[in-house]
């Protein structure tokens, strides 16, 4: 595959074809299934039917719908029901962002079955039973305990597979592939998840958001010029070269390195040959990080949230390594007998993504500001414009304090009877963003391409990624989330 | 400009010293940077998160 598809993906981002961007096709999509759930509050379930996923042995037991009463439905008609559900929404959101409605509706159909089929097989109980009580339960002596969360793994490695192998496929998949889409739907609704999740703890979240503002700090201000000296000094990259690529690495992937591109006013190729190692890296990072943080931070949970927000490049990557890490942890720790409260882990991992997502337009305008004013200084050129701020912040975060804001409203709010039916009303909505979690990962596999690793010429490229990720922001992350969250540990299960 | 030209330019651009403002930029950024994390630093010590 080349680079063409991250390309079009990365392009699609920064110069919308259509009125409506895919940050706010994401808001929209993300605010009809919350407000969908909610209906269930006072009235009839209206997605009760969507698929969810057991660990199994017999892969009739697999598939389920969501909500008992649409138990007629069977597994396999949960499934139908959420691909046909989902292509509707989906394909109007592609005729919205004037994408040809055929190849994607065909692309995603593909994408689709791969995806779920990746989870299912994660789901098998030799992959993910983690308890002795599992064990038994399934007759199995052994198990990659993996969980069931595994599943996004799977559904990666498939991706690779595609992207890596089937090239041409890959290629015809491209209309489907949109990681950015699937993930910005996905926070939209884990804003809602994670509300109801502290709601009632307000004094613990609001101390963890807090902590929050150390990654803002970090992640511009001490990684960004880091990485960008070593670029200039040790590797001798042009500017041009040297400012996406530091922004890539230190603050949110993709979105960052094709903002600092259009801020410095890079040649386009530029951010987009740097966004493909960005893709490839963070995927490195998915596989090796959440298992790291198993092993060695199972008992500081929010250390290891914090530091996989702020080592995982790309917000698909990052916030998806979050929901791995805390199936992980939560299922070590139940292990031993700590029963603790789900939501926590993946919920500061967001916020600490959130919140360095907040200030990429800020941060594209200072830069802009330099390099219009004091580098690349050009008579009638154009100039740095106050407005660029908000052209190039991430609308999808309005989405996620809109959920935030209103579920954390309506659950603090709420009397014990209706605050019952809250709870599984956003659950049947967290299951759409499960689902939006395994699109994100097996899109990521497809769109990394490995050989750009071992290609002629990229090796200056590969070598100052190397460098900073793994001599350097790997280490500082977690200093700094050592130093700001060690101790905490979220709320038990009563 | 095609990848390959990309890749050779990687390669063969000629080196670009630090402008005083380049150097500007990452020295208020970091000395900014660590000043701000030590100032939440005393915060998070005066003011211990709560569960």
């Amino acid at each position: 595959m080349s680079n063409a598809v991250v390309a079009n993906d990365i392009n699609s981002d920064a110069i919308p074809a259509s009125k409506l961007s895919e940050d706010w096709l994401a808001v929209w999509i993300g605010l009809l299934i919350f407000v969908l759930a909610l209906v269930s509050i006072a009235g009839p379930n209206l997605l009760g039917w969507v698929v969810t996923t057991s660990v199994w042995t017999g892969l009739g037991s697999a598939l389920g719908s969501t909500s008992a009463s649409y138990a007629k439905l069977g597994g396999v008609g949960a499934l139908l029901a959420t691909y046909i559900a989902l292509l509707a929404v989906l394909s109007v959101g592609a005729a919205a962002l004037k994408i040809d409605v055929k190849r994607f509706a065909l692309a995603f159909t593909a994408a689709f079955a791969i995806a779920y089929a990746s989870w299912i097989i994660g789901n098998y109980a030799n992959f993910a039973a983690v308890t002795p009580a599992d064990f038994k339960k399934f007759g199995i002596s052994w198990s990659l305990r993996l969980t069931n969360e595994g599943g996004f793994i799977f559904a990666l490695v498939a991706g690779l597979i595609v992207g890596n192998f089937f090239p041409r496929f890959a290629q015809w998949l491209k209309e489907a592939i949109r990681p950015e889409l699937y993930i910005k739907i996905a926070i939209v609704i884990l804003g809602a998840f994670i509300a109801v999740t502290v709601a009632g703890k307000l004094s613990l979240a609001g101390s963890v958001l807090l902590r929050g503002i150390a990654a803002i700090i970090e992640a511009y201000l001490i990684y960004w010029s880091v990485v960008y000296f070593v670029a200039r000094k040790w590797f001798g990259f042009s500017r041009e070269w040297a400012a996406p690529l530091a922004s890539g690495i230190s603050i949110c992937g993709v979105a960052a390195a094709i903002a600092t591109g259009g801020a410095i006013r890079s040649r386009p190729s530029v951010p987009v040959l740097v966004s493909s190692l960005v893709v490839i890296f963070a995927v490195v990072e998915v596989l090796i990080l959440p298992f790291l943080a198993q092993t060695f931070l199972s008992h500081e949970p929010l250390v290891a949230a914090a530091w996989i927000g702020l080592a995982v490049k790309t917000d698909g990557a990052a916030v998806a390594a979050g929901g791995i890490t805390e199936a992980l942890i939560l299922a070590k720790n139940a292990g031993e007998g700590i029963q603790y409260q789900p939501g926590w882990i993946l919920g500061t991992t967001a916020a600490v993504k959130v919140f360095i997502d907040l200030f990429i337009g800020v941060w594209a305008f200072i830069l802009a500001y330099i390099w219009t004013n004091h580098i690349n200084v050009q008579k009638g050129a154009e100039k740095a414009r106050v407005g660029e701020i908000w052209q190039r912040f991430p609308k999808f975060i309005i989405g996620f304090v809109l959920t935030f804001a209103l579920a954390f409203y309506a659950a603090s709010t709420a009397t014990p009877e209706t605050l019952v039916k809250i709870t599984p009303a956003i659950g049947t909505a967290n299951t759409f963003r499960v689902i939006f979690f395994i699109l994100t990962f097996f899109s990521i596999g497809v769109l990394s391409n490995v050989r750009v690793l071992w290609r002629e010429g990229l090796g200056k490229l590969v070598a100052v990624y190397l460098v900073s990720l793994f001599g350097f922001v790997i280490w500082v992350g977690l200093l700094v989330s050592w130093i700001f969250f060690s101790g905490v540990k979220p709320p038990l299960l009563n | 400009m095609s990848e390959q030209d990309l890749r050779g330019e990687l390669n063969n651009a000629s080196i670009e010293p630090l402008l005083p403002i380049e150097k500007k930029l990452i020295g208020w950024s970091l000395s900014l940077g660590i000043t701000l994390l030590l100032g939440l630093l005393i915060i998070n010590r005066f003011y211990p998160i709560v569960l």
